[in-house]
């Protein structure tokens, strides 16, 4: 678990604080995702300006700022899902493994099976909770029942919460509460085998012991997975992430590694927000 | 102390007539029923369901428009339901920001409302006249004209209430568009869109204007489809106005069967909703 | 237990490769219903589109022979083969006008009352008893109207109408005439009990959505129930209730078997509101199976085109107003 005093994963790959645009490729570290130059609109309103942030494999990038300044929008251009909506537009560069996927071409189910979201409000499918697991793992693989079974269970083990459910595995994943559904969203994000989650406020709508099992999750997440989160809880982003990307108005304003972020920040707007000037 | 007075007195008045209104609106639904019964009820009996129309002066029962009825019924449902579904599909959909959306919508809600017997003058000019002949068929899509705007209504208007993040974080799963909707949104808004056909069941089982140059009529048991077909609503209308006094006791007993069977329906319906609400 | 973390690279490259051929599959299902659904949702603008031109092609013949003399002329004579759409018009305009000056402040009634004054359990049951009022067939308002209802009026309210307005001066030519039971007001009557469930509904609807805080600010000054409900419910909600009123009689404007019952079928203008007649809907459905001719079938053609037109123009202007509504609410 990172801790703002020590120094935690970091230490393996310093990156230097620079404000709004890191430097290419340092250290160990490899970057999973990288925006370059990124603008989104919607409509005709410019919410995004120039991001360019690298999301570092396996790691835990958190996305902090007040209200409004473009983080669950960032986050949603990651795996397109703004595509749904025609009067929202991406231009720039948003690189998955040295490709681009705001490429006209690229296969949005695809990308979509490789970067996984999980919402601020927990959204079990109506069906019962095994069929919330299976139901995506059966659209990609053709696989008998004694494995789909398997990955079932193991996605719930990994999301926590397979001791709770195991023996009403065909309740309505609606009948659970919400901490419980929150985890079973995780576990269906899991199941179909993706590289990157993407969390988006994930435990604000759940009540603090929850929260805390669903940051207890992340901290084992991470050893397999890239990891964005999005949150507008400060202490939350200092417990779970390794970096650290302070947005204000659609704008990156700062990005570093947790622990330099929550000690030194290098912007006079990022040490306002931190200490609770504003926000 | 006037000027209060006047405006209490009003106010008095006002309310009390509203209550009058009230009590009178829902007198008239106790005399319709109450004259169903009355004169219907005393000649229900098995005879009714298992006889045909009789000549005038001889007994017998209704069985074959009753029989009739049911197949158009069936028919007109079979043909509607799916179009109409997957109108309201795409409206709340994949073209819910689209301006044919909108036209459409507008368009169906006036067909909705539109006077059935143009609706049967139309059936009559596209079908009767070139067939030559009055069909059943003919009836059947008359009915199903009646039961689009419908279903369309009530798909377009249950999808739209399936929330958008369970949309989302299906799509996130890397489901394709038409999975999400067939699994997803379809399951989710289930018990509105079955709501919908039962109430469109209930909506055609009294029309009569639109069968009156469609399927016509036959005193004979038939399910011939291409030839006119006997249904209940029709043979009311000719009992009724007929002189006949056993027609017209025949007649109130249709009214009777009808009315109830359009109840029942409606309650079923209404039960449906409020559960899937609940839920 | 299986492992969920990052497959080696050579299972990666395979399975994104299975998956890559199975999402290539699923495109074209995709595809084909998104196709499915858009030809459905065009087929709904084609039926229109097909009513109308089957209904002006229908009508052609008459409205050749006719022109527009169509419109005004009474005569309906399937001898000589003159016909005029004058007596259906007048009739279902009538009809429909009379219903709705008795349905709209009925239904304005017990949406007021219903929204203020009801007790809470008593609210469901009896929104309940309104729709089912508005489920029941017309076909059953006309056999009801014909064997309970005319003869109750031809022996209590037409006889009282005629007595009362004999030596009133104007008005007497509006009661006159022998009680037939049968006519234009008893067609009247039975249209405005059809049509009031639709403006109660309607009108209920809008009165709920009024923010309360609105008609708590009038209550605090003072305003008695009826006060709060005509400054200020009935302010906010009149755009939906004319929207509900105009869809209304869009409705009573085409209803067709309870009216061809009660209705007396005689093809003429009368004064007295007493006297039969006939509407549109009700010409259509007595005479069309017996319809000898190709001018006679083409004049009642002419009919239902003139009736869908009058429709339509009613309920788009109602949809209308009523999408302003929801644009200004939503």
């Amino acid at each position: 678990m990172n801790s703002i005093a020590g120094p935690g994963h970091a230490a393996q790959s310093p990156v230097p604080t620079v404000v709004g645009r890191p430097t290419g490729a340092v250290g160990k570290a490899a970057e999973k995702i990288l925006v370059r130059n990124l603008n989104f609109y919607y409509g005709e309103n410019k919410a995004l300006k120039s991001i360019s942030v690298p999301l570092y494999e396996r790691k835990v990038t958190a996305f902090i700022g007040p209200s409004g300044c473009g983080k669950s929008t960032l986050l949603r251009i990651l795996n397109r899902i703004y595509s749904l909506y025609p009067h929202q537009r991406a231009e720039g560069e948003v690189l998955l493994d040295g490709s681009n996927i705001l490429d006209p071409g690229q296969d949005l189910n695809l990308l979509r099976a490789r970067i996984g979201m999980v919402f601020q409000k927990p959204t079990p499918f109506p069906m019962s909770i095994y069929e919330n697991i299976a139901f995506g793992v059966r659209l990609f693989e053709k696989l008998p029942r004694a494995e789909i079974d398997e990955r079932v269970e193991s996605a719930l083990r990994r999301a926590a919460i397979w001791d709770e459910v195991k023996d009403k595995l065909h309740a309505n994943g609606l009948s659970l509460s919400g901490g419980q559904q929150q985890r079973l969203c995780i576990a269906r994000t899991v199941a179909i085998r993706p590289e990157v989650i993407l969390l988006d406020e994930p435990c604000s709508a759940l009540d603090p012991i929850s929260t805390a099992r669903i940051e207890e999750l992340i901290d084992e997440l991470k050893d397999d997975y890239t990891i964005a989160i999005v949150t507008h809880n400060m202490q939350q982003a200092a417990r779970v992430s390794d970096y650290t990307a302070f947005m204000y108005l659609g704008e990156l304003v700062e990005f570093d590694t947790t622990s330099k972020m929550f000690t030194t920040p290098g912007d006079r707007r990022t040490q306002d927000y931190i200490t609770g000037r504003f926000g | 102390m006037d000027r209060y007075r006047r405006r209490r007195l009003t106010n008095t008045i006002i309310l009390s007539l509203s209550v009058g209104a009230t009590m009178v609106g829902l007198g008239w639904l106790v005399l319709i029923l109450a004259s169903l019964v009355y004169q219907g009820l005393s000649g229900l009996s098995l005879a009714v369901f298992t006889e045909m129309t009789p000549p005038p002066g001889a007994t017998g029962g209704l069985f074959n428009p009753i029989i009739g009825s049911l197949v158009l019924t069936v028919l007109a449902i079979l043909i509607g339901t799916p179009i109409g579904m997957l109108a309201g599909t795409y409206m709340a959909e994949y073209g819910r920001y689209a301006n044919l959306t909108v036209v459409v919508r507008f368009i169906n809600d006036i067909l909705l409302s539109a006077p059935s017997i143009v609706i049967g003058l139309f059936v009559y000019e596209i079908m009767v006249a070139p067939m030559g002949h009055f069909s059943g068929w003919a009836g059947a899509v008359a009915l199903a004209l009646i039961v689009i705007p419908v279903v369309v209504r009530t798909t377009e208007d249950m999808l739209a209430l399936v929330p958008k993040e369970l949309r989302e974080s299906a799509t996130a799963l890397g489901l394709p568009r038409a999975y999400v909707i067939r699994h997803v949104s379809y399951r989710a808004a289930r018990a509105g869109i079955i709501t919908g056909v039962l109430l469109a069941i209930a909506r055609i089982s009294g029309e009569t204007a639109p069968l009156l140059f469609t399927a016509l009529n036959n005193q004979f048991f038939s399910t011939n489809l291409n030839a006119p077909i006997s249904s209940l609503p029709v043979v009311i209308f000719q009992f009724a106005l007929s002189p006949y006094a056993d027609w017209q006791k025949l007649a109130w007993i249709g009214a009777l069967i009808i009315t109830f069977a359009v109840l029942a329906l409606s309650i079923v319906a209404r039960a449906l909703s409020a559960s899937g609400k609940s839920s | 237990m299986v492992d969920l973390a990052l497959p080696s690279s050579s299972a990666a490259i395979s399975s994104s490769a299975s998956r890559i051929r199975i999402l290539a599959r699923l495109r074209v299902t995709d595809a084909v219903f998104r196709l499915l659904t858009r030809g459905a949702a065009i087929l709904v603008l084609i039926i229109l589109g097909g009513v109308i031109i089957a209904l002006i092609e229908g009508a052609w013949p008459a409205l050749r022979t006719f022109g527009l003399n169509f419109l005004i002329d009474e005569r309906w004579n399937p001898v000589t083969e003159k016909f005029g759409a004058l007596a259906p018009i007048y009739g279902t305009v009538v009809t429909s006008f009379i219903a709705m000056l008795i349905a709209v402040p009925l239904g304005l009634l017990i949406a007021l009352f219903l929204t203020e004054l009801c007790p809470m359990w008593l609210r469901r049951p009896i929104g309940i008893a309104i729709e089912l009022l508005a489920g029941i067939p017309s076909i059953i308002y006309g056999i009801w109207g014909l064997f309970v209802f005319a003869p109750f009026l031809q022996r209590t309210l037409q006889p009282a109408l005629i007595d009362w307005f004999e030596n009133v001066p104007v008005l007497s030519s509006l009661f006159e005439g022998p009680p037939y039971g049968i006519g234009v007001l008893t067609a009247s009557l039975i249209l405005a009990i059809m049509v009031l469930p639709f403006i109660t509904s309607i009108s209920r609807d809008v009165f709920e959505a009024v923010p309360p805080v609105l008609k708590e600010a009038a209550y605090g000054v003072g305003c008695t129930t009826w006060e709060v409900a005509r400054h200020v419910v009935l302010p906010y909600a009149r755009v939906g209730v004319i929207g509900g009123v105009m869809l209304g009689l869009g409705r009573a404007l085409g209803e067709t078997m309870a009216v061809t019952f009660v209705i007396g079928n005689a093809h003429r203008i009368s004064a007295s509101i007493l006297a039969p007649g006939t509407t549109i809907s009700a010409t259509i459905a007595n005479e069309f199976t017996e319809a000898v001719g190709d001018l006679y079938t083409s004049a009642l053609i002419a009919l239902g085109l003139i009736l869908f037109v009058i429709t339509f123009m009613v309920l788009a202007a109602a949809r209308y107003l009523l999408l302003r509504l929801e644009r200004r609410v939503g």
